[in-house]
C-alpha cells in the first residue's frame, strides 16, 4: 500500500495531479446541476406567477 | 437523407427532451470508464522504463488536454451552426462549453506543469505547445468575457460566435505544434495510425479515460444545455410540463 | 473613405498622440525597472519593443469603430448599400495610417534608447510596421465585438491579446534576429503572412460583428 501511495517518489507530483483533475471533474457536475436546478427553480416560478399559458 | 432531424434537433422542446433521456446514460458510462481507467492506470499498468511513476500523470493530463481542444471545437462548430442557421439550440451548446473547456484547459496546465517539472526539470517553459494553451485559456475567458458583456442574449449569442470562430484557429495549432515545430513537448504517441508505441496494458486505461472524459462532457453539455434552453425559451408553453415532472 | 477618416481624426489630435505617449513612456519604464545598462536593455530590447507597441496599439483600439458608432454615421454607413467589408476595412486602414505608422516610426527611437545598433533600424521600422497592420486587423474584429460595451477597455485587451501572439512571437524574433545583424527575412515572412491573412479575414469577421452589434 505504501509503495502504491509513494509512486515511485513521485507522489507530490502524482497525487495532486490526480486531486486537481478529479477536482475539476466534480466542480464541473456540482456547477451543472446546481445550474439546471436554478433554471428549473426559475422556470417553475416565472409560470407561476404568470398564470395558465395562453 | 433528409434534413428533418437536424431541424428536430433544433427546436428547444426536442433538443430538451433528448438531452434529458441521454444524459443518465452518458454520466454513468463515463463514470465507468473512468473508475476503471484510473484503475488500470494507477495501479494495473507497469511503472515506465523511464520516468517510473511519473508517467501515470498522463491518465489525468491527456485526457485534459483532449477535451481543451475539443471543447473548444464543440464550442466553434456549435456557434458556428447558430450563426449560420440562426439556431437558438446551437448558441445554447457553444454557451454551454465555455466552463467546461476552461477548467480542462486549466487541469491540462497544471497537471503537464507538475509533470513537465521531474521530465524537464523545470514547471514551465515556452515552448509552443504549452504557450498555445495557455493562449487557449485565455480565448476561453475571453469568450466568456464577452458573453457577459451583453444584456441582450441573442446579441451575446452571436458576438461571442464570431469570437468562438475566429479564434478556432488555435486548436490546429495546438494539435500540430509539436509536429511543427521543435517542441520540448512529446511526440504524438498514442494517435499514431499503425502500431502504437504504448504497450497495451498502459495503452488500455489510456483510452477508457479519453472515451471516459469526452462522454463526461456531454454528460455535462447536455445538462448545462437544457439550463441554457430554459433561461432562453422563458415562458413557453412545453417548459410547463418539462419542469414539473 | 480613407481620407474621411483622417481628416475627422485629425480633428481630435489629442487623442492620435496618446498611443504614441504610451509607447514612449512604458518603453520608458523597462529600463527604470530592469536597468539602465545598454548591455541589458539590448538582450530584452526585442520583447520589451514590441510588449510596449502591442499595447499601444490595443489602446489605440478605442479609437477605430467607437465616435462612428456612438454619433450613429456606422449605421447609416452600413445601411448605405455599400459593402460594410470593405467599409470597415477603409476604417482599418485609416487607423493603421494613424497609429501602427507613427508607432514602427517611433520604434527605431524606443530601440535605440534601448541599446539597439544603428544597422538594425531599418530591420525594426519594416517589422513593426508589418506586425502593426496585422495588430490593427486583429484589433478590428474585437473593437466591432465590443462596440456597443461600456468601458471596454480590459474586454478589448482579453480579446486581442490573445489572438495578437504570434505577431509578437515572430515580430520579435525578427527584431532579435535584425539586432544581432543576422538575416531576419523568414519571421518577417511570417509577419507579412498574418498581415495577409488579417487583410483577407479580419474585415469579413469584423463586418459580421458590426452587423450583430447595430441590429
Amino acid at each position: 500500500m505504501n509503495v502504491f501511495l509513494e509512486m515511485g517518489g513521485y507522489a507530490a507530483y502524482v497525487w495532486p495531479s490526480y486531486g486537481l483533475t478529479l477536482g475539476i471533474i466534480i466542480l464541473n457536475v456540482v456547477w451543472a446541476r446546481r445550474l439546471l436546478a436554478r433554471s428549473r427553480a426559475e422556470a417553475r416560478r416565472r409560470l407561476a406567477t404568470r398564470g395558465e399559458p395562453r | 437523407m433528409t434534413w428533418t432531424w437536424f431541424h428536430r434537433l433544433g427546436s428547444p422542446p426536442h433538443a430538451y427532451a433528448l438531452a434529458a433521456r441521454l444524459t443518465p446514460w452518458f454520466a454513468w458510462t463515463a463514470a465507468a470508464l473512468i473508475v476503471a481507467g484510473l484503475y488500470g492506470g494507477l495501479v494495473l499498468a507497469p511503472p515506465d522504463y523511464q520516468q517510473g511513476d511519473d508517467f501515470r500523470i498522463i491518465y489525468v493530463h491527456a485526457p485534459s488536454a483532449w477535451m481543451s481542444l475539443m471543447v473548444y471545437t464543440t464550442m466553434a462548430v456549435s456557434a458556428a451552426v447558430g450563426l449560420i442557421w440562426r439556431m437558438k439550440v446551437a448558441h445554447a451548446v457553444a454557451a454551454s462549453c465555455a466552463a467546461i473547456g476552461a477548467s480542462f484547459t486549466f487541469a491540462a496546465l497544471v497537471t503537464g506543469s507538475l509533470w513537465g517539472e521531474r521530465m524537464w526539470g523545470t514547471y514551465w517553459v515556452w515552448d509552443p505547445r504549452l504557450t498555445f494553451e495557455l493562449i487557449l485559456l485565455f480565448q476561453y475567458m475571453g469568450y466568456m468575457g464577452l458573453r457577459s458583456a451583453f444584456d441582450d442574449v441573442q446579441r451575446a449569442d452571436r458576438a461571442s460566435a464570431v469570437l468562438a470562430v475566429v479564434g478556432v484557429v488555435n486548436v490546429p495549432i495546438i494539435h500540430y505544434s509539436v509536429i511543427w515545430w521543435n517542441s520540448l513537448h512529446q511526440a504524438p504517441s498514442v494517435m499514431q495510425l499503425g502500431r502504437p508505441t504504448m504497450p497495451a496494458a498502459m495503452l488500455i486505461p489510456l483510452l477508457m479515460m479519453f472515451l471516459g472524459f469526452t462522454l463526461l462532457f456531454l454528460a455535462l453539455l447536455l445538462v448545462r444545455m437544457r439550463a441554457e434552453i430554459l433561461d432562453r425559451e422563458r415562458t413557453a408553453t412545453w417548459i410547463r410540463e418539462a419542469v414539473t415532472s | 473613405m480613407v481620407a474621411r477618416d483622417i481628416r475627422l481624426a485629425f480633428r481630435k489630435r489629442g487623442q492620435l498622440v496618446q498611443p504614441l505617449a504610451f509607447f514612449a513612456i512604458v518603453t520608458t519604464l523597462f529600463p527604470l525597472g530592469i536597468s539602465p545598462e545598454l548591455s541589458r536593455l539590448r538582450d530584452v530590447a526585442p520583447g520589451v519593443l514590441w510588449v510596449s507597441a502591442l499595447l499601444a496599439s490595443v489602446l489605440a483600439l478605442e479609437l477605430l469603430f467607437r465616435d462612428d458608432a456612438q454619433d450613429g454615421t456606422l449605421e447609416q454607413q452600413a445601411l448605405s448599400g455599400q459593402s460594410l467589408t470593405w467599409l470597415l476595412f477603409a476604417k482599418t486602414v485609416a487607423h493603421w495610417l494613424l497609429t501602427g505608422l507613427p508607432l514602427s516610426l517611433m520604434a527605431p527611437l524606443a530601440a535605440l534608447s534601448l541599446g539597439a545598433p544603428i544597422v538594425s533600424l531599418g530591420g525594426i521600422v519594416i517589422s513593426v510596421a508589418l506586425g502593426s497592420v496585422a495588430l490593427s486587423l486583429i484589433g478590428s474584429i474585437a473593437a466591432a465585438l465590443t462596440l456597443g460595451v461600456k468601458r471596454s477597455g480590459a474586454l478589448l485587451s482579453l480579446l486581442t491579446l490573445p489572438l495578437s501572439m504570434p505577431v509578437l512571437i515572430f515580430g520579435a524574433r525578427a527584431t532579435e534576429l535584425a539586432m544581432t545583424g543576422a538575416a531576419f527575412g523568414p519571421p518577417l515572412y511570417l509577419l507579412g503572412a498574418l498581415a495577409v491573412l488579417g487583410v483577407t479575414l479580419a474585415p469579413l469577421a469584423a463586418a459580421a460583428a458590426v452587423r450583430i452589434n447595430l441590429e
